[in-house]
């Protein structure tokens, strides 16, 4: 049984380059381009169990990335999952404003490869995943879970 | 009970029948000091009316009901001109994501007004700005937006700013520009995603 | 499969359909996967040939560059099925009668009234199967006034909404006892609604982006607004869903087609899931945080 993760952000790239690494670290990616249609996406899975994993950027149109987290926190079946949030360096004065919205980890864009895979595979808990990507980054810093 | 038709035009209450004077001073009025609803109301009226498009913007830097924001962006958005792009504009600086991409969204719709301002724009200080501009151009509708792209490829400094201009040469470009975006691949050697973006957008825009 | 239809897909390349589908998804949000290859390629040779496009290339510049965006609207309806029938995408009157009215209804007292509206209501099909739904499967309809308004920017088809006339074809998704009890078959291909029926539906024609014609609109607890604003450009849509954000009241109810989305249209609306559909509601207090 694989992580189903969903990736949301505007720039059609930007997904791609996401579901490219989280896909290639073994794991089930869906796409949204904004809140909105993030949450159509959660609502319309089943009811127990949505997505394991959000990677949400922040600056999007039509719902930003901290009311759709706002949003998410509010539907029972998923108060609990984690999410984290994507954002240029010079947002980064948002990193409170991601845990207060309720992230549970906070990348710069664009993320290296590595980063967003080992960050993801240790707020998902897949140790195997995690494993893999230290051994392969042995001598680099590894940016792990920025709360 | 059961399936009514309207007898009474309540539910279709006759244009005459208003609370509140709709002229443009009475309009003005109701926007500044009226509840959330009056609010909303006067900024969707006031679409009839361009010499508002000042009032309109001013509204919008101090308004901090969403649902009054969306009304306000709707109403410039359906005046196209200098104006409404003055009005527009200091919203890109903006810290709410909303009114940030809600100008974006109405300066797309208003291509001529837009355009002289461009320059200015993508050589903004601020690398935000710079990256909202270049988003601002992947809906733009003008001849000018490939030349406008290719000069950031060449000259931006910042590689967030350089990933969204690849981002929308991917959809724009043709094969003539696949030697720009190697360029930039070689000048931001080192960034994985700056390479997977124009290797991408070369493989979109370089079809035989 | 033959030579000559090998050809003709060949004409669309992967790189083709690719940045059509980033585009088209990125506007509508419907999304085109591998396997409706056919379906997209034919449409879009159709539109190629039809703009009198060299090539894909320079179509998809047109598309993308053209000032009114016309063509986009164009494409839209190609690649997009738009057929009306009685009780097309049942489930939102089942949502209806099953969740919808119930919170509609907790908010009122027995005896008031309730306002449904339908727009597009184009040839009657949606407003009449409201109407059935209700009499036939909303347990309380006997203790409010619901009233339906039916309207249409096409004065023509709200005529023909008003002889209520039907072919068999926009009648075949009907039970049959319902068929039987709301139409009188006059012959192999028509079929007359009840006058009853016709009656207890209000018509109005209304251009959803004029402003004069959508203000007489308030208090609207529940609107129908199918397969109309995915054929909208950018500005008009926003203006209509303006338009009935401010008919309704807070917590009333809005379904749109089931290809579309408020989240290439407008922030207004919350995402509301219930057992048989996805809807968009109003928020209550009129605030959304």
């Amino acid at each position: 049984m694989t992580h189903h993760i969903l990736v949301i952000d505007d720039a059609t790239t930007v997904r791609m380059y996401h579901r490219k690494m989280l896909s290639d670290a073994g794991w089930q990616v869906e796409e949204a381009v904004n809140g909105i249609e993030a949450l159509e996406k959660v609502m319309g899975q089943p009811h127990d169990k949505p997505f394991d994993l959000y990677v949400v950027d922040i600056n999007m149109p039509k719902m930003d990335g901290y009311s759709f987290v706002r949003e998410l926190r509010r539907l029972p079946q998923v108060a609990q999952a984690p999410v984290l949030m994507v954002s240029t360096e010079s947002q980064l004065q948002d990193a409170t404003a991601a845990r207060d919205a309720g992230a549970n980890g906070y990348l710069v864009k664009p993320a290296k490869p590595n980063e967003l895979v080992l960050t993801a595979a240790l707020l998902l808990g897949d140790a195997g995943v995690a494993h893999r990507v230290a051994g392969q980054t042995a001598g680099q810093t590894a940016a792990g879970a920025r709360a | 009970m059961g399936l009514r038709k309207t007898h009474t035009p309540d539910a279709r209450r006759a244009v005459i029948d208003r609370e509140h004077p709709r002229d443009l001073d009475g309009l003005l009025d109701q926007l500044r000091c009226g509840d959330v609803k009056q609010r909303r109301w006067a900024a969707r009226d006031l679409a009839r009316h361009p010499q508002a498009t000042a009032a309109l913007g001013a509204q919008l830097l101090r308004e901090t009901e969403p649902s009054v924001r969306e009304a306000l962006l709707t109403s410039l958005q359906a005046m196209p001109g200098d104006s409404a792009v003055s009005a527009l504009l200091p919203l890109l600086r903006s810290e709410n994501a909303q009114l940030r991409n809600g100008a974006i969204e109405a300066l797309a719709g208003m291509p001529l007004a837009v355009a002289p301002r461009v320059a200015a724009l993508l050589h903004d200080n601020d690398a935000d700005v710079r990256i909202f501009s270049v988003n601002l151009l992947g809906e733009l509708r003008h001849a000018q937006v490939v030349p406008w792209l290719l000069q950031v490829l060449h000259d931006e400094p910042e590689v967030n700013v350089v990933a969204a201009a690849i981002e929308v040469l991917a959809e724009v470009g043709e094969p003539g520009h696949t030697g720009a975006l190697r360029a930039a691949r070689d000048r931001f050697a080192d960034d994985a995603f700056i390479a997977f973006a124009a290797n991408m957008a070369i493989k979109r825009i370089d079809a035989p | 499969m033959k030579a000559a239809a090998l050809a003709r897909r060949e004409q669309i390349t992967e790189a083709d359909f690719l940045k059509f589908r980033d585009f088209f998804y990125r506007k509508t949000g419907i999304h085109f996967d591998e396997n409706k290859r056919y379906f997209v390629d034919k449409r879009l040779l159709d539109r190629i040939e039809a703009t009198g496009a060299d090539d894909f290339r320079a179509y998809f510049i047109a598309l993308r560059f053209e000032s009114k965006g016309e063509e986009l609207q164009r494409l839209v309806n190609a690649m997009t099925v738009n057929e009306t029938y009685f009780f097309r995408e049942a489930y939102q009157f089942d949502c209806m009668v099953n969740d919808m009215l119930g919170e509609v209804a907790k908010r009122k007292a027995p005896g008031s009234r309730i306002r449904i509206w339908s727009i597009p209501s184009s040839t009657g099909e949606e407003p009449y199967s409201i109407a059935i739904y209700l009499l036939e499967r909303w347990p309380l309809i006997n203790q409010y006034d619901v009233e339906i308004m039916s309207s249409d920017i096409d004065t023509t088809v709200l005529q023909s909404a008003q002889r209520g006339i039907y072919s068999a074809r926009a009648v075949g998704q009907l039970p049959k006892d319902y068929l039987h009890k709301y139409f009188d078959q006059r012959s192999d291909n028509e079929f007359a609604i009840s006058r009853d029926l016709v009656a207890a539906v209000e018509y109005s024609r209304v251009n959803l982006t004029d402003a004069a014609d959508t203000r007489k609109f308030r208090d609207i607890d529940l609107i129908f607004c199918r397969n109309l604003l995915i054929y909208f450009d950018d500005l008009s849509r926003r203006i209509a869903a303006e338009a009935m954000y401010d008919a309704m009241v807070p917590g009333g109810f809005i379904c749109l087609g089931h290809a579309e989305s408020m989240s290439r249209i407008t922030p207004l609306f919350s995402v509301r899931r219930f057992a048989d559909a996805m809807v968009y509601q109003k928020p209550m207090s009129g605030v959304r945080p």
